[in-house]
Formats: C-alpha cells, structure tokens, sequence
C-alpha cells in the first residue's frame, strides 16, 4: 500500500506540473494581450494520511489559479481613465478651435478687422475717390467672408461635437450590453463550479469597464455574486445582467443631451470623453460662438448708427452701412406667436432675453446676460413690451409654461454683409454741404476702433477680440496641459497595475524550468517505484 | 518593483514617441522660423504679438496718411511760391501807378496785368489726383470761375478742411481753402491817404461761409468829380482791376470817367491803392507757407516718432514670435542624438531574453 502511494505521489507530481506549466503557457501566450492580468497555479500539500506515530505526506495539489491583481490599483486607473478621457476631448475640441482663432498664423479677424478701419483712413484721406471706396467694399468684404469663416468653423465644430456625444452613447450602450453579458456568465460559472474566481472573463469585463471610463463618468461596485454594477450620473446604466440604454435627445437650443432612465443627465457627467465634450462645447457656445457674434454685432450697430448721420457722395444719407440687426425669436410655448423689431438702435445692448410668464398673468423680460428683469407687467394678446431698443409683440394665450426667448445676436454673422452695393453711397462726409470733400463723418468712422463701447464691457472691438482669442489660447493651453498631466499619470498608474498583474518572460521562463524538472522529478518517481514494485515482484 | 515584458516595451514606446514629438516641434519651428505656431503655445506672448501686430499696421496706415498729407502740402506749397514770386511783379507793376505813363507803357502794363491775373487763376484751381485743392471741401468744383455779369473772379469752393489722422488723437489739415490763399485780409494799419494826399478807405467784409474777404476800396470823397470806389475779393480781382486801370477803364470796359484827365487821376489812383493790398497778399502767402511749414514739421516729427515706435515693436515682436534659429539647430541635435541613444539602448534591451539562455 505504501509503495502503491509512491506511485499517487508521482502521479499529483506531474498532474501539477502539468497544470502550472499550462498556467505558465498562458502567460505566455498572453504577454501581449491588453488588459490581460497574469495568473499563477497556487500548489498545495495534499491531504496526509495518518498513520501511527504520525503523518505521510500524500503529495501536491493545484490549491486555486490565482489572477495577480489589485484592487486599489484598479479603481485608481479607472478614474484617472475618466479623467484622461475628459482631457483628450477637451485637448481635442480646442485644438480645432484655437485654429479659427490662430492669430499666431494670422488667420483669425485681426488682419481683416484692421484692413477694413484701415480702408476707412485711406478714405478720409481721399473722400471723394472712386479707388478708396472700392477698396473699403472689397476690405469690407473679405471681413464678411472671414467672420463668416470663422464662425461656420466654430459650429461645424460644435456640430461635430454633438455628433460625437452620439457616437459615443452608441459606443457605450454596446459596452453595458457587453459588461451585462459578462456578469452573467461570471456569476453563472463562478457560482456552479465552485471553482474560484472566473478569471479570465472577469479581465475582459475589467478592459471594457476601463474602457467605458475613458467615455463617460460613471461608478461602479461588485457584487458578493460576482457581478459589477454601474451607475452613471446617479442612474443605474448595468445591474446584473441587465442594462438601461442610454439616449440622446436635442433640446431647445439643439443641443444634444443624454438621458437615462428618463432623466437629463448630461450636467451630472463631468469626466470621461463625454463630459469633456460637453464641457467643451459649452464653452465654446458661451464664450468665443457668442463673442464673435456680439463683436460683429456691436461693429453693425456702432458704424451703421454714425454711417446713418454721414452722407454719401450722391447725396443719400441715413443709409445703412452694414446689413441692419435684426432679431430672432425661440418659440417655446403651447400656441402662443412672438414677432417684434429694433426700435432703438442706440439702445440696444445685444444682450439675449429670455420672455417667461406667472400664474396672475404677467410677464417677466429676463436679461439673460444681465440676469436682470428688464421689463414686468399684465400681459395683453398683442400689446407691444418694450424694453431696451427692442419691441416685441405676443399674440395667443399663453400659460406659466411657455416662454420666448428673443436674441439680436443668433442671426447676426449668417446675415451679415455690407447693406450698400454703390461706392457713392459710402458716407464719408459729415454734411450735404460739405459734399465730396469733407472726410467728417470716416472720421467719426475711424475713431470707433479706439472707442471704448458698453456693450463690449467698455473694450474696443480690438481689445475685445484679443479678450477671445488670449480666451481660446488659455483654454487650449490649459486643456494641452492637463492632457499631458493625465496621460503620464494614466501611464503611471498603468505601470503600477502592468508591475502587479504584468507577465514577465523571464519570469516565465524560469517557471518553466522550474516545472519542466518538477514534471521530470515526477516521472522518475514513478519509475522508481516501478523498480521497486519490480523488485518486489520478482521476490 | 516588479518590472515586467510589456512594462519594458511601453516605456521604450512611450518614450520614443515623446522624443519624436519634440523632434517634430523643433522641425516645425526651423521651417516656420517661428518659436510660436499655436497661440496657446504661449498665451500672454501671442496676445501681445497680436496686439503689436495690430499697432504697427495701424502706425503703417497713419505713415501713409502723412505721406499723402504731405504730398498735398508740398504741392501746395510750390503753387504759393509761385503766386508769392508773381504777385512782387504785380506790385512793381502797382509801383508804376505814382507816375502817369506813355499810352505804349500802360497797354504793356495792361497786359501784363492781364497776364498775372490768367496766372493766379490757374495756379488758384490747381488739381491734385483729380481734385481742386484750393476747393475746400467742394474738391470737384473748379476753385475760381470768372463771372461775366460782375467781371469778378467767383470763388466756388468753400471753407472746408480736410483733416487727416496722423495719431490716435492727433490730425493735421491737408489743405489750404482758396479763401484764404486767393483772397486777402488786409492788415492794420490801412492808409488814410494815397501819396498825393487823396483819402482813402478800406472796408472789409468777410462771407463767414466761404471765408471769402470782400474789400471795398474808396478813394477821395464822395461827390469830389475824382471820387472813385471798387471792390475785390481775390488777387485775380486785383489784377484784372489793375489790368484795366492801365487802359483807364473800369473792369466792364466802360472809360473811369468820360474826361480823360480825370480819367487818368482815377486810374492812377486806383493802381497805387492797390498796393497795400498787393503787400498784404504776400505776407499772407509767406505766411500761409510758413503755416504749411509748421504742419509739415509736425508730420515728419510724427513720422519718424511712428517709425521708430514700429522699429521697438518690431524688434520685441520678433523676440516674442521669432525662432533662435541656433539655439533651435543644437536642440533639434540633441533631441536627434537622444533620440538615437534611444533606439541603440532599446534594441540592446528588446534583444535580452531569458528564453536566449536556455538552449
């Protein structure tokens, strides 16, 4: 019986050898694979036998395959992926913008800006001249088509940006289906074989959770059974086996918002790709989009006021330099219609409103920009509301629901263009009397580039155009930076959990040996017991 | 720590990309010339490159500005020479008038006036680039017409100027009005008496709209057979009076007076009146000439004021903006040799397996 043992002794021997050169093997075959955490066969004393006077050992066993990996290391990488993704989208999105405004290349509004005043100096140089008119037209011209370049490039952009918000709720709906699927089968295997840890699934689930953090903020914790559940923004997006789709839907302004189970949660994404772009074409939107708007504004609405006093050389006044303001209207009520005009052009702030109503039938004018209510009072079916140099009228019933919003700015650079096609219509001069000489009223023109104006927060159209392009090169230096901040903590990071769960070859290949001569030792006791049966029999 | 295979090749990854990252941002800054391509390359700096870059196109502009000014004022100024040079022949002519003269003499001197006055005129609707400079604001209107009905030089422009930004906040006018340059002020004091005795008077009125000087010219007293009175309101006036004051004629052609002794007195005496008027147009014209004198100072001062202010601009923008083209040639080389030193040792590193061993 003893020497029978021998033989089991050998046999666990090879048996285990056998299973940890294939744990080995798999290393191997897996030093590449992303995400891939290394295993290793844990070998175990078997059970001994009792015998009297103490016990005989019985061999070796594989105890567990155990996977190397850290948890702490883990949850560490999955945030800092959120935030490198919210890094690469936010580097991304203002990478293309600083292009609009790369004045470092010359190709924002400066050049044009500066020629077009400049056009104007050549003109009171000359104010009867056929050449400098026509140059000023030309000049004024290729200003129109670059602030139109400009801004076509930052809503392509913007465009562009929603476009991904969809792509990529796309792209994380198929992971949490994925992510369902594999706590199914985790919890399935784990809990009916008994076995320990399905290790393998759980690193192809772990790459897909690393991978959904690059896209979306989102937080998660594992189950007893196994299974990893996820929530993003408060919501729960993978429960079990089950998952909620997430959905995009456009709102008032067409901007792309995200829901899940029913509720908005696009302001509750801060990190991952998502919250980067969203946090990105936010930005873009208020700050440069709506600079560029209220500098093209506040340039209509300053030279058309002084071209309006001027004369031009046929005689014409109170003509239109450029095209006129003009309003544009968001209707957000159940049947109710909104139109109105400028009524007062020196009035006009080029702020955004917004129009709401209470329960005892009033209506409130809200300053957008301001936050301050600029008009209040007992609304009335096709009474006008005015309030600074605008006047609206709303016609139909209307409830607390409902509100209009009323901007100068939405339209301005999709209708921006010079109002006159005539050279002689430029109005150089001051006075009918002081026709073709007089240079007054270009003048006046040219000193607009050095005037401070409310409606820029008291900066010149210059100043306040640097104001957006030094804004865009510090969110793009700032958003470059902290790429680079978060890529080399990522690889950080990444390093630590590759040092832990990493699969050396060296390593391997020792083990090899190591189990190769483990396997060999164990053969040889068999043989050796093989003798020794031999022996025996031939007794 | 525990470093393993891909830990190895990643780091050796990783690193060759950053090297050759900086590798291609110095090329780009060898090709460009320029240490700033992006703007958020270096925010205050390309904000200020802006700034300047905006500063030295509006100073070009102001440049160009004074030199067209001062184009128009150095025209300007050679036409007064002109009518400063002829109006001292007009007053030698106006000398004459002490003396009576042959009949040979005045009709030259007739002549000549006439001559002087065709000069005066055009010299008075000189155009620059298409335009009547002496004009005023009226620049397509010829300045000085002769109005057949008065038999007087009409001025057609008015008292515009035209200024021109040479600054921010400073302007110097282009022009000089007819007005002013064609018509006189005469100054204190006026001659109560001609050398002969006879009174004389002066009255002027100025048109506030053209800034036109209307003078009346009265000799002797009223009712004395000799008593005499014209007016004139520019220098060709003067000479188209003196012009037929040699030929005894008032400047419709009719005879002074139907004596011809009385005839000559009035002659005479008109031609010495015009004298003092004559003397005050050319120290009005010098002093035109020194007003264009002291504008153009002040254009070249404030030219070479912008010109040296964009030569600083200049200079700090290429600091700001512009490439050490050498310092950017040794980084390239390093970054170059680092980045072989790079692929030497990670070759080494890549080729080292345990696995090479165990034969």
């Amino acid at each position: 019986m003893y020497l029978l043992s021998l033989f089991n002794i050998g046999k666990s021997t090879i048996f285990t050898s056998q299973t940890a050169l294939n744990v080995t093997s798999h290393n191997i075959a897996n030093v590449n694979t992303p995400g891939f955490s290394r295993q290793e066969a844990i070998l175990e004393v078997s059970t001994p036998i009792a015998i009297r006077g103490g016990f005989v050992g019985s061999g070796v066993n594989v105890g567990q395959i155990r996977r190397h990996y850290d948890n702490f290391i883990q949850s560490q990488l999955l945030g800092q992926y959120q935030n490198y993704g919210r890094s690469t989208a936010l580097e991304n999105a203002f990478s293309q913008i600083e292009q609009i405004f790369n004045e470092a290349k010359n190709m924002g509004l400066s050049v044009p800006l500066s020629d077009f005043f400049n056009s104007w100096q050549d003109l009171s140089t000359n104010p009867e001249g056929q050449t400098q008119r026509t140059v000023l037209l030309q000049k004024t011209e290729s200003f129109v088509i670059a602030a139109k370049r400009m801004e076509r490039g930052i809503t392509e952009n913007l465009n562009n940006l929603n476009q991904q918000i969809s792509n990529i709720v796309d792209h994380i709906n198929n992971i949490a289906s994925q992510i369902a699927e594999l706590n199914e089968r985790i919890m399935s295997s784990e809990g009916s074989l008994n076995t320990g840890q399905a290790n393998d699934l759980r690193d192809q689930r772990q790459n897909l959770l690393n991978e959904l953090g690059q896209l979306v903020e989102s937080s998660s914790y594992e189950e007893p059974d196994g299974s990893i559940n996820i929530s993003v923004g408060m919501k729960s997006l993978v429960y079990k086996s089950e998952y909620n789709v997430l959905s995009v839907k456009v709102d008032e302004e067409g901007d792309r918002e995200i829901y899940l189970e029913n509720s908005n949660i696009t302001f509750q994404i801060n990190k991952g790709q998502i919250g980067g772009i969203i946090s990105a074409r936010d930005t873009i939107q208020n700050n440069q989009l709506k600079g560029l708007r209220r500098l093209i504004a506040s340039l209509i609405k300053e030279i058309n006021l002084i071209h309006q006093s001027g004369y031009g050389l046929d005689g014409s006044t109170g003509n239109d330099f450029f095209n006129p303001l003009d309003l544009s209207f968001g209707n957000f009520s159940s049947g109710a219609g909104i139109t109105g005009s400028i009524t007062n052009l020196s009035q006009l702030t080029l702020d955004e409103y917004e129009i709401t109503f209470d329960g005892s039938g009033n209506y409130h004018v809200l300053n957008k920009d301001t936050n301050a209510e600029v008009a209040t009072g007992a609304y009335i079916s096709g009474n006008p509301i005015n309030f600074e140099g605008i006047s609206v009228t709303i016609t139909g019933a209307v409830n607390s629901n409902d509100k209009f919003s009323v901007s100068p700015l939405t339209n301005v650079i999709q209708n921006f263009g010079t109002s006159i096609s005539d050279y002689r219509k430029i109005a150089a001069s001051g006075s009918f009397a002081g026709l073709p000489g007089d240079n007054t009223n270009a003048l006046n023109i040219i000193k607009l580039a050095e005037e401070n104006l409310s409606e820029l927060g008291g900066k010149t159209f210059t100043e306040f155009y640097k104001g957006i392009v030094s804004d865009v090169a510090k969110l793009t230096s700032s958003a470059s930076d902290s790429l680079t901040f978060d890529a080399k903590l990522l690889e950080e990071i990444s390093m630590r959990r590759e040092s832990i769960s990493g699969v050396s070859l060296e390593e391997e290949a020792a083990n090899l040996i190591k189990y190769q001569r483990a396997f060999e030792a164990g053969a040889r006791i068999i043989k050796v017991t093989d003798e020794l049966l031999q022996t025996v029999i031939n007794l | 720590m525990r470093i393993t295979t891909s830990m190895i090749f990643s780091h050796i990854a990783s690193s060759l990309q950053k090297n050759t990252e900086e590798y291609a941002h110095l090329n780009e800054r060898l090709a460009t010339g320029k240490k700033i391509n992006r703007i958020s390359e270096d925010v205050s700096g390309s904000v200020n490159a802006l700034g300047y870059r905006l500063d030295i196109s509006i100073n070009d502009q102001y440049k160009r500005n004074i030199d067209k000014t001062n184009i128009q004022l150095d025209y300007t100024t050679k036409i007064l020479d002109s009518v400063s040079n002829s109006l001292i022949n007009l007053h030698e002519l106006a000398a004459m008038g002490n003396n009576a003269q042959s009949e040979d003499k005045r009709m030259f001197y007739s002549k000549q006036a006439a001559d002087w006055r065709d000069y005066f005129l055009s010299l008075s609707n000189s155009k620059l680039d298409g335009k009547f400079i002496f004009s005023g604001n009226k620049t397509d209107k010829q300045t000085f017409v002769y109005n057949s009905v008065t038999g007087k030089y009409d001025y057609q422009g008015d008292n515009g100027e035209i200024n021109i930004l040479i600054d921010k906040e400073a302007s110097v006018v282009m022009n000089i009005q007819g007005s002013r340059a064609f018509s006189i002020s005469l100054t204190e004091p006026l001659p109560a008496t001609l050398s002969d005795g006879t009174p004389i008077s002066f009255t002027q009125a100025k048109d506030p709209l053209t800034g036109v000087n209307t003078i009346t010219v009265e000799i002797g007293n009223s009712g004395d057979p000799d008593y005499d009175t014209f007016t004139f309101s520019s220098i060709m006036d003067i000479a188209n009076i003196m012009s037929y004051a040699w030929k005894y004629s008032d400047i419709n052609g009719s005879s002074l007076n139907s004596d011809p002794e009385v005839a000559e007195k009035m002659a005479l005496h008109r031609i010495a009146a015009l004298a003092k008027p004559i003397d005050d147009a050319r120290v009005q014209t010098t002093g035109i000439q020194s007003e264009i004198g002291a504008r153009q100072i002040v254009l070249n001062d404030q030219s070479k004021r912008l010109s040296s202010s964009t030569l600083v601009m200049q200079n700090t923008l290429t600091k700001i903006e512009d490439a050490d083209m050498t310092e950017t040639a040794t980084e390239l080389l390093k970054t170059q040799t680092a980045l072989e030193a790079l692929r030497a040792s990670a070759s080494k590193i890549i080729s080292q397996s345990l696995l090479d061993f165990l034969k």
